[in-house]
């Protein structure tokens, strides 16, 4: 008797499923990362407590995982945004960057000359967004007129975008550059933005202390409107049936190049407001270094985000969170008795072994059973 | 029982025990919690980068065995500038850590020194003086010079290449002591240059080697942190010379020497004063003299009368730190910057100073804005 093992499409998901295989993928994860500990000498039951305290417990840990997680929750939010209706666009960290340059220099200007402060944050949101939007229709224009596919131009231009970002702080004297003081000559920085374009933050005593960024509450406000945009209104129906199927879409008379230019600007302007939020919530100045923001990978980690949460945008704002977490504690178990690639290792034995978990809720794997041919 | 009640059954049953275990299980690092004196060390690249890196992991390596149990010492590797740096400084403050020594201009920020008074900060190549905070760095370019001279004397062209990481002052110092060391055994050689943009990337490194190569480059020298543009100049049977530590395994036939750093018993001394409550912030610049820089052994390609020249050049700029960038210096357009018998300082002087120097020396070839 021949076993055959099948992997077929679940014709319906049940609610249950989605909540189950996360939490049991995890385990496996946890299981699999274990084995890899106990080969390399370490106690994986200590090792993942030093993992959980520094992402959540300790102090100070929750205010540093929120500095990771609210940047991955604007591009997770991005990428969920577009590849939702199968438009890839892999921009969101250029498009990041667009949102950083263009919003600090909304808070240079406006800030310089002393705008009361909610108005500058609210422009340099409004900037963020236009800058991150611009950057993104670049390869909207190219998708929906000459049928380019996004996946290569958006991920190229983030690479023009990183060479834009240095060249501003690093190669030339810029309108984002300090130029002023003895510092300012020994190694190029960013300009502080001046005060008034500070994005605030409420701090809750608790965990030695915990910050609560303003784009922190921005994501949730922009995760709530992409919602009731994509369930509620026409035009996120409409989308969607243009995600389904292009042709349909065109038959029934949905103007799809529109479409596609919407997406690829509501995408791109999420990741820029995360880019402002960048300047105005932390660095509260242009960071240039190509071994300061470039090298967080945030556009690419979003990614992950967007596909752990199902391309949920509430999903996005707990996973960015989970995903935060992860992401700063690796640097709190690294060290001279913990290679930083073992850090590396577990974390993506985690997201590799969460992401697969997707496939069980999706499909399911049966053994088939196939009797032998009889032959004469 | 149905099937979906099971699963659920068991997947809680999973994340309790799961709870359970890790509540129960050691607690991380009490076993070692002791009086020990714990001090970080965060690095740019990888601790064993063959270059600037290792030589900080060989002054921690050498604070553990001087001190043994009365410090506890760790370092961060590969940590990026900004939120990366910030997340790892929580990490170590809740873990008690009371010393940290940031190995690259950039990771301090007075809202940092500011939101953990009572860690001792000290960072490597930067300006940031205050109340927490102390910087260190040497003078290099002595030893640049140094090897500048091996590098002209093994030139049998007229042209050097050196792969440089950021168009700032300290890679342009760099690039200028290296470039007039070349001239001084080897009259009228142009140095080249090739900016990476990064303090550690092997492969934009072998890049810029090669295209460095390609321009007609017959030596190489490096202001960067990897090996590769050695190990690029081996695989051509060119000479190489490196930077930051003694990397002559990674091309032993292309290895002439480098200007390498003893970052060890500064940190020490620091360390010991921060333990007996005696540190103070401040500026310190270690020389030849200090036995803080040093150059590495030569290799096989430094010839005998190339060794009596540097050893003659050795003595005298252990007496006279900086003594290479005494006028007269000219700039790339022919300009005289410096004037005859005016010594540059390291602090004081704008851009005609070691730490504000935004101007390449005649006979470079590549523009200092990277």
């Amino acid at each position: 008797m021949n076993v055959r093992v099948t992997v077929e499409r679940r014709l319906q998901q049940p609610r249950w499923l989605a909540v189950v295989v996360p939490f049991a993928s995890l385990f496996v994860a946890l299981c699999i990362a274990g084995l890899v500990l106990v080969a390399t000498g370490h106690n994986p039951l200590s090792s993942y407590r030093r993992l959980f305290d520094a992402a959540f417990l300790s102090n100070g840990a929750l205010d540093q995982t929120l500095i990771a997680a609210t940047p991955l929750a604007f591009t997770g939010l991005a990428a969920a945004a577009a590849f939702r209706m199968r438009i890839f666009n892999i921009g969101a960290e250029g498009q990041l960057y667009m949102g950083a340059i263009v919003g600090s220099a909304a808070g240079f200007w406006l800030g310089g000359r002393g705008g009361a402060s909610p108005f500058v944050i609210a422009a340099m949101i409004v900037a963020g967004a236009l800058g991150g939007a611009a950057w993104a229709s670049i390869p909207g224009v190219f998708r929906a007129f000459f049928g380019t596919s996004e996946i290569l131009t958006s991920l190229m231009l983030n690479y023009v975008a990183g060479y834009i970002l240095t060249y501003l702080i690093f190669q030339s004297e810029s309108y984002w550059r300090q130029t002023k003081g003895f510092n300012a000559t020994v190694f190029p920085t960013g300009k502080p933005l001046p005060s008034n374009a500070e994005w605030p933050a409420w701090t809750l005593h608790t965990q030695g202390g915990v910050a609560l960024p303003l784009g922190a509450g921005v994501i949730v406000l922009a995760a709530a409107v992409l919602w009731v945009l994509y369930r509620r209104t026409r035009f996120g129906f409409e989308v969607q049936v243009l995600g389904d199927s292009e042709g349909a879409a065109r038959y029934s008379g949905v103007r799809t190049r529109r479409k596609i230019l919407a997406v690829m600007a509501i995408s791109g302007a999420v990741a820029g407001i995360g880019g402002a939020s960048q300047v105005g919530d932390f660095a509260h100045s242009l960071d240039g270094d190509p071994n300061g923001l470039q090298k967080q990978s945030y556009g690419y980690s979003g990614i992950v985000v967007a596909a752990l949460a199902r391309y949920n945008p509430f999903a996005v704002l707990l996973v960015a969170f989970l995903i935060g977490g992860l992401d700063s504690a690796g640097n709190a178990l690294q060290g001279a008795d913990f290679p930083s690639g073992l850090v590396g290792v577990i974390q993506g034995i985690i997201l590799f072994t969460t992401l697969g978990g997707e496939l069980l809720v999706r499909h399911r794997v049966r053994l088939v059973r196939r009797p032998e041919t009889v032959t004469a | 029982m149905t099937k979906r009640k099971l699963a659920v059954a068991v997947v809680g049953l999973l994340i309790a025990a799961t709870a359970v275990v890790l509540a129960l299980g050691t607690s991380p690092g009490k076993a070692k919690s002791s009086s020990a004196f714990k001090v970080a060390f965060i690095y740019v690249g990888p601790h064993n980068d063959g270059g600037w890196s290792q030589a900080h992991e060989e002054g921690r390596q050498y604070v553990q065995k001087t001190l043994g149990s009365k410090v506890q010492t760790t370092y961060k590797e590969n940590i990026a500038v900004g939120a990366q740096f910030s997340q790892t400084v929580a990490s170590l403050a809740a873990q008690g850590y009371k010393m940290i020594f940031a190995t690259s201009y950039g990771y301090i920020t007075p809202q940092i020194a500011a939101k953990y008074p009572n860690i001792l900060f000290e960072q490597a190549t930067g300006t940031l003086v205050s109340k927490n905070v102390a910087e260190y760095f040497g003078a290099a370019e002595d030893t640049v010079y140094l090897s500048g001279m091996a590098a002209g004397a093994a030139a049998k062209c007229n042209t050097i290449g050196y792969v440089v990481a950021f168009p700032i002052p300290e890679v342009i110092r760099h690039a200028n002591a290296f470039a007039l060391g070349a001239q001084a055994t080897h009259p009228g050689v142009k140095v080249k240059i090739s900016w990476t943009n990064s303090w550690y990337d092997p492969a934009k490194e072998k890049k810029a080697a090669q295209s460095l190569k390609g321009q007609g480059a017959c030596v190489l020298g490096q202001n960067v942190d990897s090996p590769a543009t050695g190990q690029y100049a081996q695989s051509v049977g060119v000479p190489w010379v490196g930077y930051d530590s003694d990397a002559s395994k990674f091309a032993p036939k292309s290895w002439l020497t480098a200007s390498v750093y003893n970052w060890g018993k500064y940190y020490v001394k620091r360390i010991t004063a921060g333990m007996n409550g005696t540190w103070k912030p401040g500026f310190y610049y270690g020389t030849i003299k200090d036995g803080f820089t040093k150059l590495a052994p030569y290799g096989p390609g430094v010839t005998a009368a190339t060794k009596a020249k540097i050893t003659a050049k050795w003595n005298y700029l252990k007496a006279h730190s900086n003594a290479e960038f005494t006028g007269p210096l000219y700039d790339q357009s022919g300009k005289l910057r410096v004037a005859k018998g005016v010594k540059m300082q390291v602090l004081k002087g704008g851009t005609n100073s070691l730490y504000g120097m935004n101007w390449l020396v005649k006979g470079v070839i590549g523009s200092p804005k990277g």
